[in-house]
C-alpha cells in the first residue's frame, strides 16, 4: 500500500469576489523511501499541496490517506497527534523555537511523544551528530547559520522516526552551498534511513536531486519525471 | 506530569526575557501597582485593627450581657437584678478570659463652679484594671481602690469643663430606676486622658458598689462585660453565651452583643474596610489585566508563526493554550511576587516604626483610632491580594491563549 493515496485533491481561495483554484484536482500516490520534488512556479500549488498532505490545511474536495490513515475525517487534534506521531516538517525559514537550543529543539518534540528525558536529550544529540551540528547542541537559533538552523530542523523532522518528511523551500533562504550541502544531507538520509522526503520547491539545485519530479502549474500536476 | 509543565515553564520564562526591556516595564508596573495596593491594604488593616482594639478594650470590652432593651433605652429600670447566676453561666463559654459588671448611666456631674452631661461608670476597680484601658489613660492621680466609694475617676476634658482637679468635690445625680432623681457627693482621685473625645470629654468612673448604693440598685447591675481570648473568638463566643443563657429557665430576658453590635460606627468601619478590601482586590485585577493582558497580546501577534510551526510539530491546540497560561502566571507571578516583598517589605517596616499622623490627632480621636497608624499585614489580606493578583493572571491570560490554540497552523505558517 502506497505511503500516500490522494485523489481529486481540491482547494480555493476566496479574495472578494474572486476565487482562486490553488489545487484543482490532484491525484498522488506516493511510496514508502521516495524522495519526491514537487517543482513549479510561484503560485503553482506546491505549498498548499504539502499543507494539505502534512494535514495543516484541509481540502475542499477530493480524498486523502496518509500512511493508512484517511486524514480528512481527522479532528484538529487527532491530526496535530497524526503528525507528531508520522510526520517531520522543514520549512523555509523560522523552523526553530528561538528560545530554545539546538538539543531543545530537537528534544521537544521528543518530549511531546513521551521520550524520557535521559533519553531524549541522547536521541537528540545523536541526530544533531547526524546532521554534523555536534558541536551546536547548546546554542540557540540566533546563533546559529542559517544553514545550520535548517540542519537542526531535518535533524529535529527526522528524530521522531517519522513516515514522511515534508520539506517547503529548505533552501530559500541559504546560498548556493549551503543549499546543496542541506539537499544532499536530505538525500543521504532518505538513503540511509529509508525516509520518504516531499520536497517543495522551485530551486534548480533540488529540483536536480529528486528521484521523482512532479511538476505543477496552476493547481495541476503538469508532469511526472522519475529521474535517476 | 512535571516533565510536561518544565517545558512551559522553561519556554515561558526564556519567551518573557526575549523582550526585557517590555518584560522588565511589565514586570515593574506589575510590582508598583501591587506593593501600593499591599501597603494600602495593611494600612486598612492597621486602622481596623487599631479601631477595633480601641473600641472593643477602651471601654466596650469584646461581649457585652444586658436586660433586653437597656443598649437601646439606656435606662435603669432596664438592668440585671440578680447578676450572679448569669456570671456562672458565662464562665463555660471555654473562650472567656475575664468577667466585669458595670451600671452603666447618663447623669449629670456638677462643681461648684460648673456642670456637664457624664456618662457615668460604676465598676469593679480590680477586674476594670484588666477588662478595659480607663485605667492605663490615668494621667494624673491615681485610679479607684476597691472600696474607696467616695472616689471618682474624670474624662480630663470633662474636668476642664467642670473646672476641677484632682481632690475636688463634684456632684453625680441621675435618675434611679424608680425615676427619682438621687445625687451624690465624689472627690476626684485620677483624671484619665484616652484621645477618644467621647470618653475624655463624658466619663466619670465610680465603683459599683457607690453607683448600686447612690442609686438604689441593690445588687443590680446594668452591664455584665466579656473579654475572650482575642477578636476572633468573639462571634464564637457570643454565640454560645447566646445559647447558654437562652437555655436558662428562669429569670429576665437578656441581650448578648458584641462589640461591634454596640456602636453603628464600629460596624460601619468594618463595612468599610470590607468594601475597601473588595475596591483593592478589583483594582488589583485590573492591574494585572490592563498591563498584562496588553503584553501578552503583543507576545501572541509577534509569535504567530511560532505558535503555527509548533502546531505543525503536532503540538495540541490544548497545549498551546497551557503554555500562553502559564507563560502569563509567570509574568504576574513575577511581578507580583516583587511587589508583594516591597509592599510586605514596607508594611512590616512601618508596623514596627509606625506612621506618625499627630497632625490629624482630632480627626482620629473622633474613629478610635491613634494618630500613629501601624500597618498590619494579614494572612487573609495576603492571600485574597495574591489571589487576586493569580485570577487577574488566568483571566488576563485565556484571551491571547484562546487565540494562539485557535491558530490554524497553515494561517499561522504564512504570518512573517
Amino acid at each position: 500500500m502506497a505511503l500516500i493515496e490522494a485523489a481529486g485533491l481540491m482547494k480555493h481561495y476566496h479574495s472578494g469576489e474572486s476565487e482562486l483554484a490553488a489545487l484543482a484536482g490532484i491525484d498522488l500516490s506516493v511510496e514508502t523511501g521516495a524522495f519526491i520534488v514537487l517543482a513549479g512556479r510561484s503560485g503553482s500549488g506546491k505549498t498548499t499541496l504539502l499543507n494539505i498532505l502534512g494535514g495543516l490545511d484541509q481540502p475542499d474536495g477530493g480524498s486523502l490517506s496518509v500512511a493508512g490513515r484517511d486524514m480528512l475525517a481527522m479532528s484538529n487534534s487527532e491530526r496535530a497527534a497524526f503528525r507528531l506521531k508520522h510526520l517531520g516538517f522543514v520549512f523555509q525559514a523560522y523552523n526553530l523555537i528561538r528560545v530554545l537550543t539546538a538539543r531543545e529543539n530537537v528534544a521537544y518534540v521528543l518530549q511531546l511523544q513521551g521520550m524520557p528525558k535521559s533519553r531524549r536529550f541522547q536521541v537528540a544529540d545523536q541526530w544533531l551528530d547526524e546532521v554534523d551540528l555536534a558541536g551546536y547542541a547548546d546554542r540557540r537559533p540566533d546563533q546559529m547559520s542559517g544553514g545550520q538552523q535548517q540542519r537542526v530542523a531535518v535533524a529535529r523532522a527526522l528524530a521522531t522516526g517519522p513516515d514522511l518528511v515534508l520539506a517547503d523551500e529548505p533552501t530559500a533562504n541559504l546560498d548556493s552551498t549551503t543549499g546543496e550541502a542541506l539537499i544532499n544531507l536530505m538525500r543521504h538520509l532518505n538513503e540511509e534511513h529509508g525516509t520518504t522526503f516531499l520536497v517543495a520547491s522551485h530551486d534548480p539545485m533540488v529540483i536536480a536531486a529528486a528521484r521523482t519530479l512532479i511538476m505543477l502549474q496552476d493547481g495541476r500536476i503538469e508532469s511526472v519525471t522519475e529521474q535517476r | 506530569m512535571f516533565d510536561a509543565l518544565s517545558i512551559y515553564l522553561r519556554l515561558g520564562w526564556r519567551n518573557l526575557w526575549l523582550h526585557p526591556l517590555r518584560t522588565g516595564l511589565t514586570t515593574a508596573a506589575l510590582a508598583i501597582g501591587i506593593a501600593a495596593l499591599t501597603f494600602l491594604s495593611a494600612m486598612n488593616d492597621g486602622w481596623m485593627q487599631q479601631i477595633k482594639t480601641n473600641f472593643a478594650l477602651t471601654v466596650t470590652g469584646h461581649i457585652q450581657i444586658h436586660a433586653r432593651g437597656f443598649e437601646q433605652s439606656r435606662k435603669l429600670a432596664d438592668r440585671i437584678d440578680d447578676p450572679a447566676p448569669l456570671l456562672d453561666i458565662v464562665r463555660q463559654v471555654p473562650e472567656v478570659r475575664l468577667i466585669t459588671r458595670r451600671v452603666r448611666v447618663s447623669g449629670l456631674a456638677s462643681s461648684a463652679g460648673a456642670s456637664g452631661g457624664a456618662l457615668v461608670y460604676g465598676v469593679e476597680p480590680a477586674t476594670e484594671k484588666r477588662m478595659s484601658r480607663l485605667a492605663g489613660f490615668v494621667s494624673q492621680g491615681g485610679w479607684l481602690e476597691p472600696g474607696d466609694d467616695r472616689g471618682v475617676v474624670l474624662g480630663d476634658g470633662l474636668a476642664d469643663s467642670l473646672e476641677v482637679g484632682l481632690g475636688d468635690k463634684i456632684v453625680l445625680m441621675a435618675t434611679t430606676p424608680q425615676g427619682d432623681i438621687a445625687s451624690e457627693v465624689f472627690r476626684v482621685r485620677g483624671l484619665l486622658h484616652s484621645g477618644v473625645m467621647d470618653v475624655d470629654d463624658l466619663t466619670a468612673v465610680v465603683t459599683l458598689d457607690a453607683a448600686q448604693r447612690w442609686l438604689g440598685l441593690g445588687k443590680a447591675v446594668t452591664d455584665i462585660v466579656v473579654r475572650v481570648k482575642d477578636f476572633n473568638a468573639v462571634a464564637s463566643a457570643t454565640q454560645q453565651i447566646r445559647q447558654l443563657l437562652a437555655a436558662r429557665a428562669t429569670g429576665e430576658p437578656l441581650e448578648t452583643l458584641s462589640w461591634i453590635d454596640i456602636d453603628p460606627m464600629a460596624e460601619q468601619w468594618a463595612e468599610f474596610a470590607d468594601a475597601y478590601t473588595w475596591i483593592i482586590l478589583a483594582v488589583v485585577i485590573l492591574v494585572v489585566l490592563a498591563e498584562v493582558l496588553n503584553t501578552m497580546l503583543m507576545s501572541m501577534h509577534e509569535r504567530v508563526r511560532e505558535f503555527g510551526l509548533m502546531g505543525a510539530l503536532g503540538v495540541q491546540p490544548t497545549q498551546v493554550f497551557v503554555m500562553v497560561v502559564w507563560e502569563t502566571v509567570i509574568l504576574v507571578a513575577l511581578g507580583s511576587g516583587i511587589g508583594f516583598l516591597i509592599g510586605g517589605g514596607l508594611s512590616w517596616w512601618y508596623g514596627v516604626k509606625g506612621i506618625d499622623l499627630t497632625r490629624f490627632a482630632v480627626a482620629f480621636s473622633f474613629m478610635y483610632m491613634d494618630p500613629v497608624v501601624h500597618p498590619l499585614l494579614r494572612t487573609k489580606s495576603i492571600v485574597e491580594i495574591l489571589g487576586a493578583a493569580v485570577i487577574g493572571a488566568l483571566v488576563s491570560g485565556l484571551y491571547p491563549a484562546w487565540k494562539a490554540a485557535r491558530l490554524q497552523p497553515a494561517v499561522a505558517l504564512r504570518e512573517l
